[in-house]
């Protein structure tokens, strides 16, 4: 026995030695506690790579002047957090939104904090300097789970925004007029200004592929077929079937075969990396369609190429309906507080305000949603001004159906693309998933 | 067969040829065998040189040009990747957590699966065998069925997000195995050294202490480099119980390294690099424990 | 990393196999002292206790909850009878899920089963046949994490005419075929796929059978090669009858990873493209909170598995009769 004992007591040792290795080399890395309600925020943003530095850089200032640490994870996408919920595990103090069909669940489980309660005295500056699509419904109501208001109360506090739909090109290749219309698009030919075809594509994007897609289609959508016809698609209230919507698709088509390299590149090009054929000699397209982020990452491949000499915009071109001209694709990040601590409701003041704000602005490829923040490029000038001078501020309608609808819209872009031929069946098995998403 | 055609049979199987000329011949013939097996070699090999030579090249010119290019000058090698991945952060937490998750989850299922295979193999008891034919059966169940029971389980018991949440996970989902090779093992034992022992007075506590834990030392050794291994590499538990927690493992950091929409695959060469640096070390310096470990099982019976 | 955590770690590690110490000896110490008969009666259920209770409680049980779960809808609460497994076997996504894991049941078992057969034969005949083990192994102890990573840059594609950044498809060049989407081409991605899930395991299967192998007596090849029979003979012939136990073992090992496949498929194409099989699709219910869809998958997953259960038991059963 004293034997055993003597064998395991050695054992024993030497693993309290080999723990406390790992003790001393762990002290060296930063430390991650759970939360403690006055000096550590916990947040999960979807924010990775470039997005999540300059998320890092505008949190520098507010650890300086607060002391209060953050400690950010990554988390993929809402569909964590609604394990987390389901399962009633702790969620972080500040985090994504969740899917819009489960908003005003979550609201009345008392999961979300109020926005109220998080600013305090600071709400009504948050909502004077606020693009107010964002802050208000247009309609007056007191409910919109878009912009996470629930019953006259806010859910989700807007920090970045973005313009979409916008079509990027070289200016020293492209050297035309921005088209007016959607035909007149369609009809340049790319070889007049030395270029293999007219537009890049590229929906790859792990497992979310096919969302590029998805956001040209709504660009198209809305202004064919109007602002009421496409909310109504949001709200699963018209066929994907219906002629409007397999019209906005066909439209699409004439895009996707008109794009470099044909249907395989289309889909296995990541959407970071499409637009990097403009920039190559000769330019493998003339135009991109993407939202205002993609400037970084047109800087961040090309290395040297710069804002209004080697890249700028126009607006998306009419698709022949004047009611619909005024609608803009616009998205917002948004962050939502789940635990009311003392540490998040500082940060929440924080991420409000223009000066946080403006750090992300500067830090490239994106719009604020404070009205306060100065814009120092002419691009992202020009890009605000197409936000604020829209008529109906739209969200895109790919982030906000159910969930089961937006992998199914996405992946129907995929199986478009790969097979054009088969789109109403395409359409079909939408109908069918839009039946079973909206009646639970 | 004549005299020759045997002799010559013999040969080939000492692989030393009778003269120069059948020599060559003997060569020529066999060239085709080796040169399947190295094409072979090779064509499996190549994946994984591929991601290590990128690992150390930077992410333009990964967009420009396959790996092969960096073999050739201009080189363009830099240790940026990795400067990078580490730099981010919780990667070095999560490699730290993979560790924290893994030494744990491995020892407490190891002892406890010893123990409950010395009572399968060495003690007769009513139900015995239906209890191992449920253990055995348990092998197979996909893990995902337990996962939202668990879940909740740990919500309900204050565990969830913690790294213990996961070591009982783990310890469930591996004993079944364990049990069921150990006891094989165990099972496999000279009576006799049993029976003399408890001749000579010996209790259970000191027949198993004493005796059968040493004689199964390498049937443990083995296993535990399986159970380690397979726990470091587990992506679906941790990214079930710990995708948000500070203390997610290296595997779930690393699919959240890409950003929320699938770009910046060029950060991951240096992370994977860095995640299959541990069970590569642990294979090549203890090749003869993981292959024993893998065939026991197997083999006997 | 906080220090509560590190000393749960330090306490799990010395503290379990202590504690599990403590239980024998003291249990021991307990048991000894009973009446003879009690103690023979008790003694086993108490050392087995532990073992049984720990799969029980983290396998067992959550698996009935499961099976109960697969009859209610997504809140968990409301009893809905067959309505997810209708679901499951009439909506098209799902089907294709089936589909796949039906082939790479088929083809992964055999592509794993079938090259370690032929490799180990081979391996078996060359001086370097360590090395050669070796290097096919090496993929093995690889997590499908990294493997992916890897194999993402193996099958990366670029426009026809450009320089390619992939391997395979730079291969393609070599010999002037045209780039092949090998992930996103529906011919050719669920066998790419599947073919990643083979490289990882053809190693394993390889040492399993070549350990086999070495065990079969030299003197009855050396017999047959005498009366004449050619080496393709003796393979069939010989080799593989005797080396029938262990491709069983190893193919039923082979046949429930197959099944379970999740990582492979999750990292490279996230079941995009009709890639998806039914451990990934199982995963995405289960995120979007269809908690009762996603148990029923899980069940119906451990209903393909069943045949392999009844194969394991009988394989212990025939162990046992020859103990």
């Amino acid at each position: 026995m004293a034997v055993v004992l003597g064998k395991l007591g050695a054992k024993a040792v030497a693993l309290t030695l080999g723990a406390l290795f790992v003790f001393v080399t762990a002290c060296g890395s930063s430390s991650s506690t759970p939360t403690q309600s006055a000096t550590d925020v916990t947040v999960w943003t979807a924010w990775g790579g470039n997005e999540l530095k300059a998320f890092q850089d505008v949190l520098k200032p507010f650890t300086a002047q607060t002391g209060i640490k953050v400690h950010i994870s990554t988390v993929r996408d809402s569909s964590q957090l609604a394990i987390n919920v389901d399962a009633g595990t702790t969620l972080p103090d500040i985090g994504l939104p969740p899917n819009v069909d489960k908003v005003q669940d979550w609201v009345s489980k008392g999961v979300m904090k109020p926005i109220e309660t998080a600013l305090g005295d600071q709400f009504q500056d948050y909502m004077t300097n606020t693009v107010s699509s964002l802050t208000t419904d247009q309609g007056g109501k007191s409910t919109n789970t878009q912009i996470y208001l629930v019953n006259g109360k806010h859910y989700g506090l807007f920090v970045k925004t973005q313009v979409k739909g916008l079509l990027w090109y070289d200016p020293k290749v492209y050297t035309g007029q921005a088209p007016a219309t959607w035909n007149d698009l369609i009809a340049i030919d790319p070889a007049k200004y030395n270029a293999k075809s007219l537009f890049c594509t590229g929906i790859e994007s792990g497992a979310a592929s096919g969302w590029p897609a998805v956001d040209d289609f709504d660009n198209i959508l809305m202004r064919q077929a109007g602002h009421d016809t496409y909310n109504n698609l949001i709200a699963g209230k018209v066929k994907f079937s219906d002629p409007q919507i397999k019209q906005a698709y066909q439209s699409l088509g004439q895009m996707f075969s008109a794009s470099y390299g044909g249907k395989n590149t289309i889909l296995t090009t990541n959407f970071g990396k499409a637009g990097d054929p403009m920039f190559k000699s000769p330019a493998g397209c003339l135009f991109l369609e993407q939202a205002t982020f993609i400037t970084s990452f047109f800087e961040q491949d090309n290395p040297g190429v710069k804002a209004s000499t080697d890249y700028n915009f126009f607006p998306h071109p009419s698709m022949g309906n004047p009611a619909g001209d005024g609608n803009v694709n616009g998205f917002a990040d948004s962050l939502v507080m789940y635990n009311d601590t003392p540490a998040a409701r500082k940060l929440m003041q924080y991420v409000a305000s223009k000066d946080a704000q403006q750090i992300w602005v500067n830090d490239g490829g994106t719009l604020a949603a404070n009205k306060q923040v100065t814009y120092n490029d002419p691009i992202s000038k020009a890009a605000f001004a197409v936000v604020q001078g829209a008529k109906n501020l739209e969200v895109t309608a790919g982030d906000f159906v159910p969930s089961d609808m937006q992998s199914a819209f996405w992946k129907s872009m995929l199986d478009y693309v790969n097979n054009p031929g088969g789109l109403d069946g395409i359409l079909s098995h939408l109908d069918s998933v839009q039946k079973s998403a909206y009646s639970s | 067969m004549s005299q020759a055609d045997a002799t010559i049979a013999r040969s080939e199987e000492r692989a030393t040829p009778i003269s120069a000329l059948s020599n060559w011949g003997y060569r020529l013939q066999r060239l085709p065998l080796h040169i399947v097996i190295i094409a072979f070699m090779a064509f499996w090999l190549i994946p994984t040189v591929g991601l290590l030579v990128n690992s150390f090249r930077q992410p333009a010119d990964m967009a420009n040009a396959g790996w092969w290019t960096a073999l050739f000058p201009p080189h363009g090698f830099t240790l940026a990747s990795y400067q990078q991945v580490l730099a981010i952060d919780g990667v070095p937490a999560s490699i730290i957590s993979s560790i924290l998750i893994t030494v744990p989850a491995t020892v407490i299922q190891l002892t406890i699966a010893t123990m409950a295979a010395y009572a399968f193999a060495w003690m007769k008891f009513p139900g015995r065998d239906i209890f191992f034919i449920v253990i055995v059966g348990l092998m197979v169940v996909p893990i995902q069925m337990t996962l939202i029971p668990l879940l909740k389980l740990f919500a309900v018991t204050g565990l969830a997000g913690t790294v213990v949440a996961v070591w009982l996970a783990h310890s469930g989902y591996g004993l079944p195995f364990e049990v069921f090779l150990l006891r094989n093992y165990l099972g496999g034992l000279p009576r006799e050294i049993f029976e003399s022992a408890e001749v000579d007075g010996a209790g259970h506590s000191v027949r198993f202490l004493r005796l059968a834990v040493p004689m199964t030392i390498p049937a443990i050794a083995s296993l535990t480099i399986f159970v380690f291994l397979g726990i470091w590499n587990d992506l679906l538990v941790a990214l079930t119980f710990l995708s948000g927690s500070p203390y997610k493992p290296f595997t779930v950091k690393i699919t959240q390294l890409t950003t929320s929409l699938g770009y910046g695959w060029e950060f991951l060469t240096a992370a994977a690099v860095l995640q299959m640096a541990l069970p590569l070390i642990v294979f090549i310096a203890l090749q003869r424990y993981f292959v024993r470990g893998i065939t026991s099982g197997s083999v006997k019976g | 990393m906080d220090i509560s955590t590190l000393l749960t770690a330090v306490v799990a590690v010395v503290g379990v196999p202590l504690v599990l110490l403590g239980y024998i000896i003291g249990g021991e110490w307990v048991i000894e002292r009973l009446p003879e008969k009690i103690q023979n009666t008790f003694r086993p259920y108490f050392w087995a206790a532990p073992g049984i209770g720990f799969a029980s409680v983290f396998m067992l049980v959550p698996l009935a909850y499961s099976v109960v779960w697969s009859f209610q809808d997504d809140s968990l609460s409301k009893f809905v009878g067959w309505k997810n497994y209708i679901y499951f076997f009439t909506f098209p996504d799902t089907i294709t899920s089936l589909k796949n894991s039906l082939l790479w049941l088929i083809f992964y078992t055999l592509g794993a089963v079938g090259l370690g057969l032929i490799l180990a034969i081979l391996v078996d005949r060359v001086k370097y046949e360590a090395i050669a083990k070796t290097a096919i192994f090496l993929p093995v102890p690889i997590s499908a994490v990294a493997a992916s990573i890897i194999w993402k840059f193996m099958f990366e594609y670029q426009a026809a005419g450009s320089t390619q950044t992939g391997t395979l498809n730079a291969g393609l060049g070599l010999v002037h075929h045209d780039p092949v989407a090998w992930l996103v081409d529906a011919t050719t991605n669920n066998a790419s796929l599947i073919f990643v899930g083979v490289w990882t395991a053809v190693g394993f299967c390889l040492v399993i059978i070549s350990a086999s192998l070495k065990a079969i007596s030299s003197e009855v090849l050396e017999a047959a090669r005498i009366d004449g029979a050619n080496e393709f003979q003796i393979v069939r012939l010989i080799v593989t009858p005797l080396l029938w136990p262990t491709i069983t073992v190893v193919g039923t090992t082979m046949i429930i990873n197959a099944l379970k496949t999740f990582d492979i498929v999750y990292v490279l194409t996230n079941g995009a493209y009709d890639t998806d099989v039914i451990a990934t699709q199982m995963f995405r219910n289960l995120s979007n909170a269809h908690f009762g869809r996603a148990a029923a998958i899980g069940v119906i997953l451990f209903i393909t598995i069943i045949p392999l259960l009844i194969v394991n038991i009988r394989r212990f059963q025939q162990q046992e009769e020859q103990r």
